[in-house]
């Protein structure tokens, strides 16, 4: 649910906690992470410019798009980038992440270096060196929201960027270091399952606290699609998918929650799904017993139930009750003699046992005559 | 009939070579011949002459046991962790239940001042000592926990009965919190200062370390302090590495290089007093190194999450509402024998009793609405309401 997930990014960090992190995560058949990570990103800016959020400013780290794009992108949505309170600063990675023009220009004699002097954005030209990466963030960061308490957001443009230059366990390092950095309010990016292992996607799930998985409405074997579609249908339904969010709560426990989103002239839009498909757990649960433990105020009535067998302390001789109804003598006792299930009266503070006889024709039981042995 | 030759003795583990007071009977249940109060005083001496070290339980086939932290887990593994075995637990990269079961692990090693090393992917494992829990009340107020030899749970109306005052005697001589074997840890409270400070704690980071030789020799040289010989134990060591291939260390990506620490760790264990308690996130290896740490274990639990607001699950269990997780038992320990353990059952659920108290709980079964489905999967006894069908004698 994309709004849970901007209120969850807007919230951000709890103080001594890490700051929530959140994955999303797209493929080939259905390719519009890129769209939902612009309008969070969107929905993230104009929260800071309101006020809104726990963080004051916004550190965007640009792998696959130029500074400007963005810039153009958040004017085109109505976001003031401009304003006289710097919020946004940019990490520019995408110009020159490997400092090869920088070379270039150096070898070339005399060559003036073009810097970027673009509104918001620095330049990073080692984009292998995590540490470095991390500091430069951080001092980003550091530089919108000042040196006091105030905490700032971190986006990550596209982690399989970093990961062409970088390990995965430095990335690992990097997204962790972020999120226990006291100044870091939230932090999420995008990433493309597609284009790395398993593991890659399975280590990236490991380090965030909300997962966003954008896929096709129709899930077809092998991603292929239906044989007997329309073309006009195929491409209707391309635009269409579903964005399933697990959020990963404090107690432990795993909230999923799934929306069908729809992409128009790269607007995206989200509304809830109509028919639920629900996908019932029953692999967790191999063996269930029944509850043969009494709860607590269960014992407590249990214990309160009087059995016919015992003295009650009253100096009465105890009538055995053999469930026949033809036992007319008035009883101040309890009803003895129990079936499977002993039930309590709400009402009296005794207990009640009763029993429900097979037949009347059955021959009387072996309680009417009772063991010398037995105390009655 | 003498009643005092009925009184049953409550039985007491103790290894076999313990001097018994009882000639020709080792850890048996027999009347004695002498009267109860001197049964009692004999059953405590007995104890206090068996070299009485405060958190080792003797068990069958002279295996030694520390405690989890957990009751419950203790008694579902038959005790506790052995002494000399190798304890996994396969962590769920979605909760983090695995931190509740090593930090009961660490607290009562601490208690009963046990050396400890903790390695954890963090930059600063020492801040995790600050959140392990204190042991909680005593077990007065816990109504759950019944006594199987009491017998008061079966009244029958016998007239020999009144013969039988004295019967009711309680063979609690470790109810002193000191020396109880496993505590009831209180995860809301921290633990006091001084089980802290001056304690045997080694703390490591595994975050930097390149390779895992460093580790490894820290784990070696801790573990030197227990040699497992003939003569009797000083104390136990208890080893808890949590995360172990998290991502962000450096040798994460060295599967071959992980695989044979814990191998020898594995084998350096098991000629010492010591349990080690190693956290791993499964879905972080490849399948199958996976399975091949899971053939490491001697021990293999594994803590999942479970959905949130899950209407399904909260129709079929009871108690769905104060589950935190599942815990399964996937291996137990059996060292220096060759019967295997079989639970009864091998899922359970975690919960935190008054949000303080872990408690592991065998998963029920919600009662089926006795108007919708047939009634023979509603109850256990019953023969009163079923119908009476042709086989009916």
């Amino acid at each position: 649910m994309a709004e849970s997930i901007c209120r969850a990014l807007r919230d951000g960090a709890l103080q001594g906690e890490h700051a929530p992190a959140l994955t999303i995560k797209d493929s080939i058949a259905s390719p519009f992470g890129f769209h939902v990570f612009t309008h969070l990103l969107t929905q993230l800016s104009s929260n800071i410019l309101a006020a809104k959020s726990q963080s004051r400013g916004l550190v965007l780290v640009a792998f696959s798009r130029s500074p400007s794009f963005y810039l153009d992108l958040l004017n085109r949505k109505g976001i003031d980038v401009a304003s006289s309170q710097k919020w946004i600063e940019i990490l520019d990675c995408y110009t020159d992440p490997l400092g090869w023009k920088d070379a270039l220009l150096a070898s070339e004699n005399g060559g003036s270096l073009s810097n970027e002097a673009s509104t918001g954005a620095s330049l990073c030209r080692n984009v292998k060196d995590m540490d470095k990466l991390y500091s430069s963030i951080i001092e980003l960061g550091k530089g919108i929201v000042g040196q006091g308490k105030v905490r700032f957001c971190v986006a990550i443009d596209s982690v399989n960027e970093i990961l062409r230059h970088a390990s995965i366990s430095s990335v690992a390092g990097l997204l962790s270091n972020l999120r226990s950095n006291d100044r870091v309010s939230s932090i999420f990016w995008l990433s493309h399952s597609d284009l790395h292992e398993d593991r890659v996607t399975a280590v990236l799930e490991y380090m965030s606290s909300m997962v966003a998985s954008i896929e096709p409405l129709n899930q077809s074997a092998n991603g292929r699609r239906c044989n007997w579609e329309s073309l006009p249908l195929l491409e209707h339904n391309y635009w269409k998918g579903r964005f399933h969010v697990r959020f990963k709560r404090r107690n432990g426990r795993v909230r999923v929650m799934s929306e069908e989103f729809h992409v128009e002239q790269s607007a995206i839009n989200f509304r809830s799904i109509s028919s639920e498909d629900e996908i019932v757990n029953r692999s967790l649960l191999p063996k269930v017993q029944f509850n043969l433990q009494l709860s607590e105020k269960e014992q407590i009535d249990r214990a309160k139930v009087v059995l016919p067998f015992e003295h009650q302390g009253t100096g009465k001789p105890i009538q055995i009750y053999d469930g026949r109804r033809s036992l007319t003598d008035g009883k101040s006792e309890t009803e003895p003699v129990s079936t499977g299930i002993l039930q309590t009266n709400e009402n009296s503070s005794k207990g009640e046992i009763i029993y429900l006889r097979d037949s009347d024709d059955e021959r009387p039981d072996s309680d009417e005559d009772p063991d010398d042995d037995l105390d009655i | 009939m003498d009643s005092k030759a009925w009184t049953l003795i409550k039985l007491i583990n103790c290894r076999p070579d313990v001097h018994n007071h009882w000639p020709g009977v080792a850890g048996s249940r027999e009347p004695p011949l002498k009267s109860e109060s001197t049964a009692s005083t004999l059953s405590t001496k007995s104890l206090l002459t068996i070299t009485y070290t405060p958190g080792l339980k003797y068990g069958p086939n002279g295996t030694i046991f520390i405690s989890s932290g957990i009751p419950d887990l203790d008694k579902i593994l038959g005790g506790g962790f052995p002494l000399g075995s190798l304890v996994m637990v396969m962590e769920d990269a979605e909760a983090p239940h695995h931190m509740l079961l090593l930090r009961n692990f660490m607290s009562q090693g601490l208690v009963h001042k046990q050396p400890l090393l903790y390695a954890s992917p963090s930059k600063d494992p020492k801040g995790f000592l600050g959140t392990l829990p204190t042991p909680g009340a005593s077990k007065d107020d816990k109504s759950r926990d019944h006594d199987p030899e009491n017998e008061n749970g079966l009244r029958i109306a016998w007239q020999y009965k009144k013969y039988f005052g004295e019967n009711q005697h309680h063979f609690d001589s470790n109810r002193d919190v000191k020396h109880e074997y496993c505590h009831d840890f209180d995860l809301r409270k921290p633990l006091e200062k001084h089980f802290i400070s001056g304690q045997h704690i080694d703390c490591v980071s595994i975050l930097d370390s390149p390779n895992l030789a460093a580790l490894r020799d820290r784990c070696a040289t801790f573990l030197a302090q227990f040699p497992r010989n003939d003569s009797s134990i000083s104390s136990a060591g208890r080893i808890s590495i949590q995360s172990f291939c998290a991502p962000q260390c450096k040798y994460s990506n060295m599967e071959w290089d992980m695989l044979s620490f814990i191998r020898s760790l594995r084998s350096v264990i098991r000629s010492s007093n010591a349990v080690a308690v190693v956290t791993f996130p499964p879905s972080l290896l490849s399948p199958s190194f996976s399975r091949r740490w899971q053939h490491m274990a001697d021990t293999l639990l594994s803590v999942r999450a479970i959905p949130d607001e899950d209407k399904e699950m909260a129709k079929l269990l009871t108690g769905y509402q104060d589950m935190v997780g599942l815990l399964n038992v996937h291996k137990v320990a059996h060292i220096n024998t060759q019967v295997p353990v079989i639970l009864d059952a091998t899922t359970f659920s975690i919960k935190l009793q008054k949000r303080r108290f872990l408690v592991l709980e065998s998963l029920n079964q919600a009662p089926i609405d006795s108007s919708s489905g047939t009634s023979y999967g509603t109850s256990a006894s019953c023969s009163g309401s079923s119908k009476s069908g042709t086989l009916d004698f």
